[in-house]
């Protein structure tokens, strides 16, 4: 065992790469909704990519380590301190039985993420430690549980350089792939879609983000419910796009205009309501040479064996 | 005939026809068990769906131009009347009252039907499991009965208990677990479908039959319903 929860927070979960093979049970992928920060936070602690970390949205945090663990925090600032000290973050970091860990308020960013050497040991649940609490699949942590990972193989000095860290206050770009229902659309409706700059709305969370802004009229007969994969927009009966995330329902009915690159989402999950958003095209050229790059560095896929269905 | 269109960076979506037809669910999971064996090192993850199956790899090993071409490939060799697969027939029984079927006494008003012809209606006929989504276990059945669909809520319910039954349009389908859902609901079963129990994984496969029965409020009380 490893931590005591004090203080549970707003929505602080475990989660790691996510759960594969099953949506044809009707599952969520679930996972981190922040694949950069995650990676970089198992990276330079050694782990593999798939390790469970824990996400903190919003802070409200507070674990006391109960052995001598080295732990590593990415992510979005959330006041990130050991024993009431500001302590660094992208950095890997020694802790000792007793050192009280807390994040208390957002600062810059949204979601927090705590990796330990070797990973958290709470249980598998359908091949992945993800949790989904819409599905009823593990639960939120909370006050007194504890937080079992395995015991560190030894102290390392690890970090990522400042100007490599990222800045969340930037207003985000979102590149689409022209997928699904994309040809569909008119080019009037293509030009209000990526000519104007939406709002993150407050309905927003680890299913979709919907945004704000000027709706797109679009009328379809009918639409047959088929398959949504992570990233894919939605244009809602009200014309608004809503994003859909780690823990969307795996099928749904309304109109796709494409689907968001993964990599833009990871910023995307670290917006605060109000932030701006806007939408540019990709090709799946580039988002399959970007995101194989990503997976190269971090080593994403490289270990994992095909579950049987 | 089939089209395959992108879906994502790492995903393809495969249409097997454009309108709900009760043969394309068994054709799309014989044709996702092909996929599956053919290609078992590439596949993330699979989603059958009506008329649909999204299909997700690992661009680690292969890219979008070269795996759209093997499953283009696959799909032209492949017969799905020659690959005989079995489906099962499943059971469910239900408890058709006011106190759990929350809409049930409206629909009876508004389609002037007493509780047991529309207990007869919903109760005669066998359901096809068309999809597995929304949550896990949730199977989409269809096609109900004509007399009574019903379309869905305009402010659908916050919490919906686990069991319910629900109807909407021409598709039924019962709530594995607590839920928000804008389903009328008819009825409820006191069968446990969460995954509490790993098993309930594997209740529903897409080709699959559903048949309900109706249970008395006593029956549906004894074997653990609650109210």
């Amino acid at each position: 065992m490893s931590f005591k929860v004090i203080k549970p927070g707003f929505l602080t979960t475990i989660q790691d790469a996510g759960r594969f093979m099953h949506a044809i049970y009707g599952m969520s992928q679930s996972g981190v909704m922040d694949e950069h920060a995650f990676g970089w936070a198992n990276h330079l602690l050694g782990n593999d990519y798939t390790d469970a970390v824990l996400e903190i949205t919003f802070g409200g945090v507070e674990l006391e380590a109960l052995d001598e663990v080295v732990v590593c925090v990415c992510g979005a600032d959330l006041d990130f301190k050991i024993n009431a000290k500001i302590a660094p973050t992208w950095k890997s970091l020694q802790v000792q039985p007793t050192d009280i860990l807390s994040w208390s308020l957002p600062k810059h960013g949204v979601r927090s993420y705590l990796a330990v050497q070797g990973g958290f040991k709470t249980q598998t649940l359908f091949g992945s430690r993800s949790v989904n609490l819409r599905e009823h699949i593990g639960v939120k942590i909370t006050q007194d549980c504890v937080l079992a990972c395995a015991p560190s193989s030894g102290q390392l000095e690890s970090f990522m350089a400042p100007q490599y860290r990222p800045n969340y206050h930037q207003n985000v770009v979102l590149r689409l792939l022209p997928s699904y229902q994309y040809s569909e659309f008119s080019d009037a409706q293509k030009t209000l879609f990526f000519g104007q700059t939406y709002t993150v709305s407050n309905a927003n969370d680890r299913s979709g983000c919907r945004l704000k802004g000027v709706p797109i009229v679009f009328k379809r007969d009918k639409m047959i419910s088929e398959a949504m994969s992570y990233g894919s927009v939605e244009i809602a009966t009200d014309g608004l796009p809503i994003i859909l995330l780690k823990d969307a329902p795996s099928i749904g009915g309304y109109t796709k205009i494409g689907t968001v690159f993964s990599l833009d989402l990871a910023q995307l999950a670290q917006q605060q309501p109000t932030a701006k958003v806007r939408f540019e095209l990709m090709n799946i050229e580039q988002a399959q040479k970007e995101r194989l790059a990503f997976n190269q560095f971090f080593g994403v896929l490289e270990n994992s064996k095909p579950l049987k269905i | 005939m089939h089209k395959i269109i992108l879906a994502g960076e790492n995903s393809l979506l495969i249409y097997f026809g454009d309108k709900i037809d009760p043969e394309l669910p068994k054709n799309i999971a014989n044709f996702a068990n092909q996929l599956k064996n053919e290609f078992s090192e590439l596949i993330i993850n699979l989603t059958p769906s009506y008329t649909s199956l999204l299909v997700s790899y690992d661009l680690n090993k292969t890219s979008y131009p070269i795996f759209k071409s093997q499953v283009s490939t696959l799909l032209k060799q492949w017969t799905p009347a020659e690959v005989e697969q079995s489906f099962k027939v499943i059971h469910i029984p239900v408890y058709y009252g006011f106190e759990v079927g929350l809409d049930l006494e409206r629909l009876l008003a508004e389609k002037a039907l007493t509780l047991d012809e529309f207990i007869y209606i919903h109760t005669s006929q066998s359901y096809l499991v068309y999809a597995i989504g929304f949550s896990p276990v949730f199977a989409f059945l269809g096609e109900v009965d004509q007399q009574i669909q019903a379309p869905r809520l305009s402010t659908p319910r916050i919490k919906i208990p686990a069991g319910s039954v629900g109807i909407a349009d021409r598709q039924t389908a019962i709530y594995p677990t607590d839920s928000s859902g804008g389903w009328n609901i008819i009825g409820r079963t006191m069968l446990d479908l969460s995954l509490k129990n790993p098993d309930n994984l594997d209740k529903f496969k897409t080709g699959d039959q559903v048949e309900f029965y109706p249970i008395t409020r006593d029956e549906y009380l004894k074997y653990g319903g609650k109210l």
